[in-house]
């Protein structure tokens, strides 16, 4: 526990899109199960999202994308992490995505992807392993 | 032997009550629709039981309007027609109303819907628009890049509203078809162009039908699609109020979603008491317009409360929501009109998208099916909804929506389920659940009115931080397998199997024009900024700024003459961001 409350993550809303229910459930679940979180509210911008990840320094980022522009966006914060050297940020992404782009979303260094009745626990799994691997 | 006395008296109150009724309320209907007879039945309790029978249920069509709006709906009357016929309706509208849906550029959706014409499926405009749009940005905002045409049709300007309507000629003008838009924040630019158009067509604007859903407070709450601070917000809906109930009188002033804010979270308590208390805070702002309760009151509509699969529960919120609303109306803004005390809504109880599932997707059917019949049980047509594949996220395949259309003709016709109006009407069990549901509801409404009522409750964050909490407090219930769903947190062992289905996904909307959508109509925005006169335009802004800057006036005439001299939406919005600030997201 105590190595995890350092542990930060960033959960962000990229796009004007603003149903934000699976995005402030995982803020409170992931903050309860002991990590730092920040929600950074609606309508951000993929490189405002970047920028709040850098300047935050958080280790995960967890963006939720409803608007059915998960891979656009997606794509848009990974390139804008590996441009400013935060490539090794984890990013998850939770939302409405159909099956056929989970594996696409995969294939641009998307970490894992959460879609409707994913549980909070699993997602904690996902990042504590990761920074045990880390 | 006095109380027996007593009991008789009550008995024979009820009994000429109904007879009253009958010949008041039910034979006018019969008549009115050239029936021979009713198509629903209608059962009071022999005595009065101590629930106050007359005072809390009363008789479908009269005040409370426990028991239902009418004693049988329009499209009861005319159901075994429908039959007959084979009529198959566009879910998601009716006869006149067509399916709400939008993408691309305007010409993208104009050629989709006369497509959707071409084959039968003549409803009225019912537009889905961009997320720009919906937040006031015109397609080449920096903020919209990927967004143009997605969720819904683009729109920038009056030219780019007319083109839409180029579907809509002849037969099916604007004086003939009723148009629906579901836009929030900058409702009052759809409706000046709407009012403009009818202008340019030489239609008079009091034949203009419709509903503009013009609900920011929910937009605040659960939806996110806000542009202006609440307190401006709202006097952007005074101004729509005041000019649709003075020169559009045909068309709805709005359209107060609880089902939103169930979607987001909130609690069957919540939605009831949020919906209304966001209902008064119209109300006042129509009045602070200078209008009398009953001039517009009855064009206030509610696009549907409701939305899990607790069946009992969500018929008691049926019957509680209109009678706090009757109350409401009656009591706090003493209005005479039956109209204004009715809750005038498209559906009754629905299950909401939130309780389908994306493990084992037919059993959404199923889950569709038990929403249907706690509305044919609350004074609405037992719709199925949504279709099973809702949740994959692909739009809904030919399968999904026959079996969802086919679901609610076998309980219309085979099950009968709406035969009887409010068939739960003196059950000593439903009766209580309905007046537990409105004296909790009551007691969070007074929370929200010693706030200062909703527009307050909005401004400091307490309904979208309580509707978070409930969303959490329900994913936890989930997680540690206090509630159960199927499927999805419990029987979902090895032996478990998934049954299968085909799915061909209806070609809904042309994939190549999606994706080029947004070039397009960023370039026709263009061409269209280099034709127009710039001299009118800057006039237009300014006097429109003026007269935001003064709370006592009416911006629509303004709106009007800004989109008529082409300004774009962005524009518009952008001269009212820098008048009335731009609103800020809630922190959790």
């Amino acid at each position: 526990m105590e190595q995890e409350s350092r542990v930060r993550i960033l959960i962000a809303k990229p796009g004007l899109d603003g149903h934000e229910r699976g995005a402030r459930v995982v803020a409170f679940g992931l903050r309860d199960e002991g990590f730092e979180v920040i929600y950074t509210g609606l309508r951000q911008t993929p490189e405002q999202i970047v920028r709040s990840a850098i300047q935050e320094d958080v280790s995960v980022i967890g963006l939720s994308i409803l608007s059915g522009a998960h891979i656009s966006l997606s794509r848009k914060v990974l390139d804008g992490l590996r441009e400013n050297n935060a490539g090794d940020i984890m990013v998850l992404v939770g939302g409405i995505i159909p099956d056929k782009d989970i594996e696409a979303l995969k294939g641009i260094g998307v970490a894992e992807v959460f879609t409707s009745g994913s549980r909070i626990k699993d997602i904690a799994g996902v990042i504590r392993q990761h920074m045990k691997s880390q | 032997m006095k109380q027996d006395e007593a009991m008789g008296k009550k008995e024979e109150e009820i009994d000429r009550s109904y007879r009253e009724w009958e010949e008041g309320v039910v034979k006018p209907r019969i008549r009115k629709f050239d029936l021979k007879t009713s198509p629903t039945r209608f059962y009071t309790p022999r005595r009065d039981n101590g629930h106050g029978f007359l005072e809390k249920v009363g008789f479908p069509g009269q005040y409370p309007f426990t028991a239902g709006n009418q004693p049988f709906e329009y499209w009861q009357a005319f159901a075994r027609d429908a039959a007959r016929l084979g009529y198959r309706p566009d879910w998601g509208g009716s006869g006149r109303v067509g399916k709400y849906g939008g993408f691309g550029t305007p010409a993208d959706y104009r050629d989709y819907l006369l497509k959707m014409h071409s084959m039968g499926r003549k409803g009225g405009p019912n537009i889905a628009f961009d997320l720009p749009t919906q937040c006031g940005y015109d397609s080449d905002s920096q903020y919209c890049a990927g967004e143009v045409g997605r969720v819904g049709v683009a729109i920038d300007t009056l030219e780019d509203f007319g083109i839409i309507y180029e579907a809509y000629t002849g037969e099916m003008d604007i004086d003939r078809v009723p148009s629906n838009f579901t836009i929030n924040a900058p409702a009052a630019v759809i409706i000046a162009m709407y009012a403009v158009l009818a202008k340019k067509r030489g239609i008079p604007l009091e034949r203009l039908e419709g509903t503009p859903q013009n609900d920011i407070l929910k937009e605040f709450i659960a939806r996110g699609t806000y542009i202006f601070p609440p307190g401006p917000s709202m006097r952007l809906f005074r101004d729509t109020c005041v000019f649709c109930t003075r020169s559009m009188p045909s068309l709805n002033i709005n359209s107060i979603g609880g089902y939103h804010m169930r979607e987001a979270g909130a609690s069957r308590i919540q939605d009831l008491a949020f919906s209304l208390a966001n209902g008064i805070a119209y109300v006042e702002a129509g009045l602070s317009g200078g209008l009398l309760v009953d001039e517009f009151a009855p064009k206030i509509t509610f696009n549907a409360f409701g939305g899990s699969m607790e069946f009992y529960n969500e018929i008691a919120l049926q019957r509680a929501a209109r009678r706090m609303w009757a109350g409401i109306m009656k009591e706090r803004f003493s209005a005479k009109n039956k109209r204004s005390m009715q809750i005038r809504q498209p559906i009754t109880a629905h299950i909401g998208c939130i309780s389908t599932t994306l493990n084992r997707p037919l059993n959404n059917l199923v889950r569709a099916v038990i929403g249907g019949m706690a509305a044919g049980m609350s004074g609405s047509i037992p719709g199925a909804f949504p279709p099973f594949d809702e949740p994959l996220g692909l739009g809904h395949s030919q399968e999904a929506v026959q079996l969802q259309i086919d679901a609610t003709r076998i309980m219309i016709y085979e099950a009968k389920v709406a035969d009887v109006c409010d068939p739960w009407a003196g059950s000593y069990f439903m009766e209580n659940l309905t007046d537990e549901t409105e004296e909790q509801a009551l007691s969070e409404l007074r929370k929200i009115d010693n706030m200062g009522g909703a527009v307050a409750a909005v401004e400091n964050g307490y309904m979208a931080k309580a509707i978070a909490r409930s969303a959490y407090e329900r994913q936890k219930a989930i997680e540690n397998q206090e509630e159960f769903i199927v499927g999805v947190n419990s029987f979902t062992e090895e032996n478990e199997i998934e049954v299968m289905v085909n799915r061909v996904v209806e070609d809904t909307y042309d994939q190549e024009l999606l994706q080029t959508a947004e070039q397009r109509q960023i370039r026709n925005l263009k061409a269209f900024k280099r034709k127009r006169s710039q001299r009118s335009l800057a006039r237009a802004l300014r006097d429109m700024k003026a007269k935001a800057l003064d709370d006592h006036a009416n911006l629509m005439p303004s709106l009007c003459d800004c989109v008529e001299s082409s300004a774009t939406l962005q524009e518009i919005c952008d001269v009212l961001r820098e008048v009335f600030g731009e609103a800020q997201p809630v922190k959790l």
